[in-house]
């Protein structure tokens, strides 16, 4: 049968060392899935399209950001240009194919997408090489990690759940004070309207698929440190996001957030109790949601 | 004979459908009017299972309808077009007629799995004929014209052999003469089928002039029911809905 | 994509698609036909990697073909038909390692657990539209894909179903025979296509077309739509599997990736290169897909870049798979000719 450990998960549930040290790390996982599902919500709350290459867009943010760190030696530069380049790409990844295929077959807008994973991950391949790689641990982390209640809890975690934590508060509160938010929402909830107002929706399209693209890009930045980098990270990250998406709801940002920290939480606790059988938990709890909630979540419920 | 009792439905504190209580005799044409936002079309959704009802009940020949799903109430014999057209876009005329008499044979106990038996032909023909679509069978759905596709989406109801057939405007998006050779065709279709037709019609030149009873629906509740004479008569009904001279101007 | 589409861009033509008469005489004389030049191949080309190709035309074929009467005829956009795939060759290769009944039994025997999970599954997801549905059949995918993962002890894990799948003779057939598998596959893909195409011919399969294109409207002529889109996600399980079953034969294994996503994904691409609009689009789609993997493959390590592109051409520029192009410009001709 498939091996179950429930006596490890039991231990670690009663030790507050344990539980920090787990829970930190659902986290950190947590947050990154947040990064990435918030641009795939976004662009499907906005466009009305599953943008099925996300992954590649976390991928290319790590790259990114290990070369920029090679090159320059500085953290913040290359967190930056791993947010950046991202967005760019996003930009002319919108602007060039996805425009193409609006409105027609969700089939087609797959497909589109499937097409760029490929790709995507055979670029990388060629520039980067196959092979697996590192970034390493920047110098201004490279410190003893903090103890929490006696778990175990390395400084750059802290860091990057602080960044994602920032860029949701920014996110949501952008998307529901400002007038670029506004006209954002707006075109979600009706984009006839938004287009005869005289607003261009091109390029609010190109612009969500940049800040999608942006935001992916930073959690591959931020994980470049403690993950290794190779073609094809992309979509196991993408997989997952998929689920958080899904259960929190599509379109919904809060849906993305809640979503994300119980993968995480599920992750990390589930790798102690059913170690081969984690992933298989996320699908199950997917299933769940979605039987019980079609919508998800925080999902609009359709009419 | 179609008996609603007490029929409601209230969307959000808003009674759409306030108790409603009709007889519907057998081999009757009843046209229901009122003004926009009457709920003649809830009216419809409700007996047609498209909405639950909050409460009453909907008796075909004495068996309740209420909380059917719609293919047990189209089983059941109560057949609708819509206000827009629906339609299959990719199927021809004729597949449409056969697809859907299979569908309705299937339940009848007649298993068969393979076009045509000569039995289904004749239905789908019969229907076809009596619609004025046996020209077009080869046409897709999609590529007919608007009052095609209405009639399609009557001949759908119809080839069925519903004992009720409720008509959601079937003369919606269509020019005046255009109207009058719809409604023309659903009175034949009325006297040749010697069904119950109930029908959706804005246009009162229309209602008075072919349907021999007429409900009047206004915020969901029944304002005056009968013959066109009385209607027109109707105090009521005269204040509320033929009162406005724009509107009644507006629809005619 | 579909008909509806199609439809849609093109001039009003006159197609008679029911034909009066009875097309299943046709249908058999031509699967009979076909049959028999599968079977001679063998006498005139003695080339063992074209009879490779063929079986696994087979597998792939059956596939998706029944992926098509989801997407095509149903407006069912599985992203987890490949499950069922996977679900075939594993559990006719464990039953063929671990009890050693006769090739026959464990064939039907795998069909019956397959009808039985997919009866299971299909109820959950057929309630579900459109991205939902892709969502949830995905995630059932991954679920059965990590579940073989993860039952080291049973399946193998990552190093899927290894020693090889038994094969013993049956009624004078022997399958480690090269050759005899060779007719197997192709009798089996033969009749699956056969079976196939009568489902899709049938009231049933018109039902079906309803429910694609206004499913609405068909619940209002008495048809309940829900078992229709449930005994369709069940019939395409039973197909998905025999295609499963005969790779599990071909290769004498069963892997992990017979049941991962790439699987569906791969399905559905090969929808699209021969186009969901004609009933042999998709083993149109199956030949081009498996000639395109193996030559990409054998000339470039950077064949994501090629499939990728050409996927863009189908997607973007052609705007239709390859059989729909075929039809719609004979359909074209025609109309042409005779106005």
């Amino acid at each position: 049968m498939i091996p179950v450990d429930l006596d490890a998960l039991a231990s670690c549930l009663t030790s507050p060392a344990c539980l920090v040290t787990q829970t930190t790390s659902g986290l950190i996982i947590g947050m990154l899935l947040f990064l990435v599902a918030v641009g795939l919500t976004l662009i499907f709350g906005v466009l009305k399209v599953v943008n099925f290459s996300h992954g590649a867009f976390y991928m290319f943010g790590a790259y990114f950001a290990m070369t920029a760190y090679q090159l320059t030696g500085s953290f913040a530069l290359a967190i930056l240009s791993g947010a950046v380049g991202t967005a760019i790409l996003g930009l002319i990844f919108e602007r060039v194919f996805m425009s193409r295929v609006y409105g027609r077959d969700v089939l087609m807008q797959l497909l589109v997408c499937y097409a760029f994973v490929l790709i995507f991950d055979d670029v990388v391949r060629m520039i980067w090489g196959p092979e697996f790689k590192s970034m390493g641990m920047p110098a201004a982390f490279q410190v003893p990690p903090l103890f929490i209640a006696g778990g175990v809890v390395p400084p750059y975690y802290l860091l990057l759940i602080g960044v994602a934590l920032a860029a949701a508060v920014v996110l949501g509160l952008g998307l529901a004070r400002s007038r670029i938010g506004k006209v954002i929402r707006a075109a979600a909830h009706n984009p006839g309207m938004v287009s005869a107002l005289g607003i261009n929706t091109g390029l609010i399209y190109g612009g969500v698929f940049a800040l999608g693209g942006m935001l992916a890009g930073l959690a591959g930045a931020l994980a470049a440190p403690v993950r290794s980098l190779t073609p094809g990270m992309g979509f196991s990250v993408l997989i997952e996001s998929f689920i958080v998406t899904v259960i929190g709801g599509m379109g919904s940002i809060l849906g993305a957030l809640i979503g994300a920290l119980l993968i995480g939480l599920i992750r990390s606790f589930g790798s102690l109790g059913f170690p081969l059988f984690t992933e298989g938990l996320m699908y199950l709890f997917m299933v769940i949601v979605l039987v019980s909630r079609p919508t998800g979540l925080f999902g609009k419920e359709v009419a | 004979m179609l008996e609603i009792r007490g029929l409601s439905k209230s969307f959000g504190g808003v009674k759409a459908t306030d108790n409603v209580s009709l007889d519907f005799a057998d081999g009757s044409l009843t046209a229901v009017i009122g003004p926009n936002g009457a709920g003649k079309s809830t009216f419809f959704n409700l007996i047609t299972g498209a909405l639950r009802p909050d409460a009453g009940q909907i008796l075909l020949n004495g068996v309740d309808m209420a909380g059917k799903t719609p293919p047990e109430i189209v089983r059941n014999g109560i057949g609708r077009a819509f206000q827009v057209a629906s339609i299959f876009p990719s199927l021809t005329v004729e597949e449409t007629m056969l697809a859907a008499v299979c569908a309705d044979q299937r339940r009848a106990g007649v298993t068969h799995r393979r076009f045509p038996l000569a039995e289904t032909r004749d239905r789908a023909e019969h229907a076809m004929e009596l619609l004025g679509l046996a020209s077009k069978r080869n046409r897709t759905a999609a590529t007919l014209s608007h009052g095609d596709q209405k009639l399609l989406d009557i001949a759908l109801a119809l080839v069925l052999d519903p004992k009720v057939l409720l008509l959601d405007e079937p003369t919606a998006g269509m020019g005046t003469e255009e109207r009058w050779r719809m409604i023309d065709k659903v009175r034949e279709l009325w006297e040749k089928q010697k069904i119950t037709v109930v029908f959706i019609e804005h246009d009162m030149d229309i209602v008075f002039k072919i349907a021999p009873e007429i409900v009047v629906l206004c915020y969901g509740r029944i304002l005056a029911t009968g013959a066109p004479d009385a209607i027109r008569r109707n105090e009521a009904v005269i204040e509320a809905y033929l009162g406005s001279d724009d509107h009644a101007g507006a629809v005619a | 994509m579909t008909e509806l589409q199609a439809g849609q861009g093109a001039q009003p033509l006159e197609v008679a698609r029911i034909d009066a008469r009875p097309q299943r005489h046709r249908d058999l004389l031509i699967a009979l036909i076909a049959f028999v030049v599968l079977a001679l191949l063998p006498v005139l080309f003695g080339s063992k990697q074209l009879l490779d190709f063929v079986i696994r035309c087979a597998a792939y074929g059956l596939f998706a073909t029944s992926l098509n009467l989801l997407v095509g005829y149903t407006g069912l956009i599985s992203f987890g038909h490949g499950m069922f795939f996977g679900l075939g060759a594993y559990s006719f290769g464990l039953m063929m390692q671990k009890t050693g009944v006769p090739i026959p039994v464990a064939f039907f025997a795998t069909l019956a657990m397959t009808f039985v999970v997919a009866v299971v599954i299909g109820a959950i997801c057929v309630r579900l539209k459109e991205i939902y549905f892709a969502f949830v059949t995905l995630a059932f995918q991954m679920l059965i894909h990590s579940t073989i993962l993860s039952w080291q002890s049973l399946t193998g894990g990552d190093q899927g179903l290894r020693g090889g799948i038994p094969r013993p003779p049956f009624l004078g057939i022997d399958l480690s025979n090269h050759l005899h598998l060779y007719v197997a596959s192709c009798a089996l893909l033969v009749i699956g296509l056969f079976l196939m195409r009568q489902i899709a011919q049938s009231p049933f399969g018109y039902t079906l077309r309803m429910i694609r294109d206004n499913a609405t409207r068909a619940s209002f002529i008495g048809i309940d739509v829900w078992r229709a889109k449930l005994a369709i996600f069940v019939l395409a399980a039973l197909f998905a599997a025999t295609g499963g079953m005969i790779m599990a034969l071909f290769v004498s294994g069963a892997y992990p990736e017979f049941a991962y996503w790439t699987m569906s994904g791969e399905g559905i691409f090969i929808n699209m290169l021969g186009g969901v609009t004609t009933f042999l689009g998709p083993m149109v789609g199956t030949m081009l897909f498996l000639i395109l993997n193996d030559t990409v493959t054998r000339v470039t390590e950077y064949h994501g870049i090629v499939l990728g592109i050409v996927i863009l051409f189908f997607a973007i520029g052609l705007r239709k798979g390859l059989m729909d192009f075929v039809v719609e410009w004979f359909a074209q001709r025609r109309s042409e000719e005779r106005g």
